[in-house]
């Protein structure tokens, strides 16, 4: 490329994966964690890996640190392997499940952990960066699981890491809790780093990254900008009765007209009910209403959690459809 | 290995309550239990005095504990995402090791030199001075033996039970290893395969050279020292095993 700009450091990505695979031996056979994933994160973005659990995203953020050889397939951490920087403390991680001593205090964590950094003079500053200065002196297994997350925050800080990546770091959190702690994550840690976090929550997602990598069965089946992913969600769900009792016909006449009723993307039936994807709720209502043969109307908004099962859904045919408060029940 | 690390594991080691009822107050209580109760305990054995005999045993006792505790809670916390959290860290496996080497030995000299303080306070006594050294040296060297152990333990069970399991083993192993209480006949003939016999044997050396107080057996030098690397194999090969297991497991 004929690019003057100076942009060639740049262009490497801060994380590269390319066709990473890991299968576990299972029951006399292998079973595959993660199942061919190809991902570049550029330097300075925020990217959400959402996924249900066993989707592969812890997996998967092992193998990007280095953590966990892969069966196949490379990891590159600014071009180098990610041993490497994890080393020269480039890249730094909280990590899902334990990783703390119980009868350590705070302080001396931090310092442990900032010793083998080399970064004792950063202790005070990530301590007040992540609100754990008052916690100094209180043991580990004295702290909440919130505050024990954010002393893990503030190990991942340590080394003042480009990349920082957080597997699931509001876990086991209350809505509270979670909400200090990505205030805290807004104020003090992104300052231009490159951070990837695991979460199963939507709204952490939708609030906090710019892009969505939405992963299933080891797979990668959605990856766009935030506001592409929620695009997916677009629309109304109108559901309606159709009969009394039994169940509706897949070759209903009925389903049919709906489905070739302008704006409509999906038409699901249960039961005596049926639920309709649209981008024009009102034409499927009136329809529904003017001899269409629908009553008990309900119209909802779905939000990105209803594009996530209905997607997650369809990867895995086999699965039962996942219950949501936004698809309507009988 | 760093200085500020190491510090820090060892604070930590030596304010555990229960750490220190088993690696330094037990040894030294069953010393004064056993040591001075006894009409005999004045009496002279091998180079020294009975109080010497009894505290080497304790002492090897107390070192047993001290080095398992230390490897097997390690290799438990290891299990336990700490070691993962280190593996997010500069430091490599080897210093790691190194640092947790240097712990395990501060701990077991503690232990071995507060049941050797108490054993002088109260009149155990040798023939030559060196003999405290010497002992003293035997039993750190030795207590290698029980690091392996206490690994290979945790590693097996990998959990915080493992420990239990450990210090209970740890309590059979001494009395089938003539530690605690003088064996004899059969149950001696037995014991001189048991892993405890060949490192408390090698510990009471300098005051007994292979003699013993339930019988009038000799044992060998050659004998004790095959007893203690036959078990460094064992423990070590098992550990390595165990190792390997829990890696193709994951």
């Amino acid at each position: 490329m004929a690019d003057k700009t100076g942009y060639m450091e740049n262009a490497t990505p801060a994380l590269e994966l390319q066709d990473l695979r890991k299968t576990f031996p299972a029951d006399g056979g292998r079973i595959s964690a993660v199942d061919g994933i190809d991902l570049a994160v550029m330097a300075g973005e925020i990217v959400a890996l959402l996924g249900p659990n066993g989707a592969g995203k812890t997996t998967t953020i092992d193998m990007a640190l280095g953590l966990t050889a892969p069966s196949s397939g490379t990891v590159s951490v600014f071009g180098q392997r990610p041993e490497t920087a994890v080393r020269a403390g480039r890249m730094s991680a909280l990590l899902q499940t334990g990783g703390l001593l119980r009868d350590l205090t705070v302080q001396e964590t931090v310092l442990a952990i900032a010793s083998l950094h080399g970064a004792k003079a950063r202790v005070e500053e990530v301590m007040a960066a992540t609100d754990t200065t008052r916690l100094a002196r209180r043991k580990v297994v004295k702290c909440s699981g919130g505050e024990q997350q954010r002393l893990k925050f503030a190990l991942a800080l340590l080394p003042d890491p480009d990349i920082l990546i957080l597997d699931e770091p509001t876990a086991g959190m209350d809505v509270n809790a979670r909400r200090d702690f990505w205030a805290t994550m807004r104020r003090d840690a992104t300052a231009g780093r490159t951070v990837i976090f695991a979460t199963h929550y939507l709204e952490e997602a939708e609030s906090f990254a710019q892009r969505i990598v939405l992963m299933n069965g080891g797979k990668i089946i959605a990856d766009g900008s935030t506001s592409s992913v929620r695009a997916l969600a677009a629309g109304r769900t109108v559901a309606a009765t159709l009969q009394e009792r039994g169940s509706i016909d897949d070759r209903d006449p009925r389903l049919a007209e709906l489905r070739s009723l302008a704006g409509v993307t999906d038409v699901q039936v249960n039961g005596t009910r049926v639920a309709i994807t649209t981008t024009d709720s009102d034409a499927v209502a009136r329809h529904l209403l003017n001899g269409g043969g629908g009553s008990a109307l309900e119209i909802s908004a779905p939000s990105l959690e209803s594009a996530f099962v209905r997607m997650t859904r369809d990867t895995h045919p086999a699965a039962p459809p996942a219950p949501s408060a936004d698809t309507v029940g009988a | 290995m760093n200085a500020t690390f190491v510090r820090i594991d060892l604070t930590r080691q030596l304010r555990d309550v229960m750490n220190l009822m088993f690696v330094l107050v037990l040894p030294t209580l069953m010393y004064v239990i056993f040591g001075l109760s006894f009409s005999y305990a004045n009496e002279s054995a091998g180079n020294g005095n009975v109080k010497f005999y009894i505290m080497a045993s304790m002492a090897a006792y107390g070192a047993s504990v001290a080095a398992t505790t230390v490897t097997g809670v390690s290799a438990v916390e290891q299990m336990q995402g700490w070691g993962r959290q280190i593996g997010l860290t500069p430091l490599r496996p080897a210093g790691f090791v190194a640092g947790k080497a240097v712990v395990a030995l501060v701990v077991t000299a503690l232990s071995i030199a507060v049941v050797f303080i108490v054993g002088a306070l109260t009149g155990a006594h040798a023939d030559h001075g060196w003999m405290w050294a010497a002992t003293f040296a035997i039993a750190l060297a030795g207590s290698i033996l029980f690091a392996l152990f206490g690994y290979a333990i945790a590693m097996l069970f990998k959990s915080e039970s493992a420990m239990g399991i450990a210090s209970g083993l740890l309590v059979v192993l001494s009395f089938l290893g003539n530690v605690f209480v003088p064996l004899s006949g059969t149950l001696l003939d037995v014991a001189r395969f048991t892993p405890m016999y060949g490192f408390v044997g090698l510990v009471r050396w300098p005051i007994l050279e292979g003699a013993q107080s339930g019988s009038a057996d000799v044992d060998p030098l050659w004998g004790l020292v095959a007893n203690l690397v036959a078990w460094l194999l064992i423990f070590g090969i098992v550990a390595v095993l165990a190792v390997r297991r829990g890696r193709t497991r994951r």
